[in-house]
């Protein structure tokens, strides 16, 4: 089930991950499996029901808390630390021009806001916001345009799907709609990044999702310390 | 300081303290009021007048021959996702011992005389479902439901920002809505699309369609 994608994300080569549309589909149903399999067994497209919450609060998966919301706060602003860093770097390195410009300025922006949007609602709820790690990003990520967006495409989708591992797990309905929010403008990066290299922007018709433990996997390879 | 989903279900919003500060990040949160939605059936059938109007919107404006190429290929991955959603809505309400809302009566009146019609059209569909399923997120219950409903906000978000650049417009305002998505309320989505449902009879007594 290991996609030739997942395999590079771990290696730390996340870039030109996918080759062609058949890899591209293929890495797309194994993480969507992936999802599933962690977080609602036995769900089905065409039957939200079939996951049920008894088989969503399975394993190791906590029931939602007000701790447990601070906890996923800070796994968001992890993710977010790394997309804004991301992209300001990417975007000094002036590998793109005309309307992809036009399109990926805003991305760095947001995802720059977001950062500081999760740290103040942190704050608000009397948590402590993580510090920002130090990212590594191989030296090719940022030596061409191809290399840019391709892994721009990786962090976004990945980013779609940790949001969407951790709603059934938000304890606050604020919070929910909160990072909801959120989520849904990482599905508007996703879709114009696939866009843009030629993948799907449109891979299911519902968001895939993934569990905490295998976003932060594949995020490992960039994160220093 | 925790507002609990159950909480809002039964109509409590008034007590969401103002102390519950979420800064910058979610400025714009509308609740929708605690009358609209009475359960998950609700929500669902709510979700599921959207739905259908947009997979007819889409399955009429494809048929017209208005788009061609990337474009059309596109706009076919967003009807089938539409009639996916349908299946999935209806599926669900029946699950839950509901009974799924009749398609409604529509007109699109002129939203398929030209390809920018069209897509202007589909961009205010899009963006507008982005904003009911947000706006009711919270007044779902069971957790399963709330995940494919949010599943599928997800990607009415991304219809919403291919269709804003498949017309070209501004990065920001057009493809993008801003840093955080906005919820709308029932009352304002059903103002959006009440032009596109046909006649007086689809809103009246015996209609289909129970909003």
């Amino acid at each position: 089930m290991t996609s030739n994608m997942e395999k590079q994300i771990f290696d730390g080569q996340p870039v030109v991950a996918i080759s062609n549309e058949h890899d591209r589909r293929t890495f797309l149903r194994s993480a969507l499996i992936v999802g599933v399999g962690a977080g609602f067994v036995g769900y089905k497209v065409g039957d939200p029901t079939s996951g049920s919450r008894a088989s969503a609060w399975a394993g190791n998966l906590a029931a939602p808390s007000a701790k447990g919301d601070l906890e996923i706060l800070n796994y968001a602003l992890t993710l977010e630390y790394l997309e804004a860093e991301f992209y300001v770097k990417g975007l000094e390195a002036g590998l793109l021009k005309g309307r992809e410009l036009d399109l990926v300025t805003p991305i760095r922006d947001h995802e720059t806001a977001h950062v500081e949007a999760v740290t103040a609602t942190i704050n608000d709820l009397g948590g402590k916001p993580v510090a920002k790690p130090k990212f590594t990003f191989p030296a090719s990520t940022f030596k061409s345009r191809e290399n840019f967006l391709a892994t721009a495409s990786t962090f976004e989708e990945l980013g779609v799907k940790a949001y969407h591992g951790q709603v059934t797990l938000i304890d606050s309905v604020e919070i929910l709609g909160a990072a909801a929010s959120i989520a849904g403008v990482e599905s508007r990066h996703a879709a114009i990044l696939a866009d843009l290299t030629g993948g799907e922007p449109f891979p299911q018709p519902i968001e895939a999702s993934l569990p905490m433990s295998a976003v932060l996997k594949a995020a490992t390879p960039f994160i220093a310390g | 300081m925790q507002i609990k989903r159950k909480n809002l279900i039964r109509g409590d919003v008034a007590a969401v303290p103002a102390g519950v500060s979420l800064g910058a990040l979610n400025n714009g949160f509308l609740w929708a009021k605690a009358a609209d939605f009475n359960s998950d059936v609700d929500v669902l059938n709510y979700a599921l007048t959207l739905e259908y109007l947009e997979a007819e919107f889409y399955r009429q404006g494809n048929s017209a021959g208005l788009v061609s190429g990337k474009e059309a290929d596109y706009l076919d991955a967003v009807q089938s996702d539409e009639e996916s959603h349908v299946a999935t809505i209806m599926a669900t309400v029946k699950k839950l011992g509901g009974e799924p809302v009749a398609a409604p009566a529509v007109d699109f009146g002129d939203a398929f005389d030209s390809r920018e019609k069209y897509l202007t059209t589909a961009h205010v569909f899009e963006n507008k479902g982005v904003g009911a399923y947000l706006g009711a997120a919270g007044f779902i219950q069971d957790k399963a439901i709330l995940q494919a409903a949010a599943g599928i906000f997800g990607v009415e978000a991304r219809h919403a920002a291919v269709v804003g650049n498949l017309l070209g417009l501004e990065a920001e305002g057009g493809v993008y809505m801003g840093v955080t998505e906005t919820p709308l309320t029932k009352d304002a989505v059903l103002k959006a699309i009440a032009p596109f449902l046909a006649g007086a009879g689809a809103m009246g007594d015996g209609a289909a369609v129970t909003l």
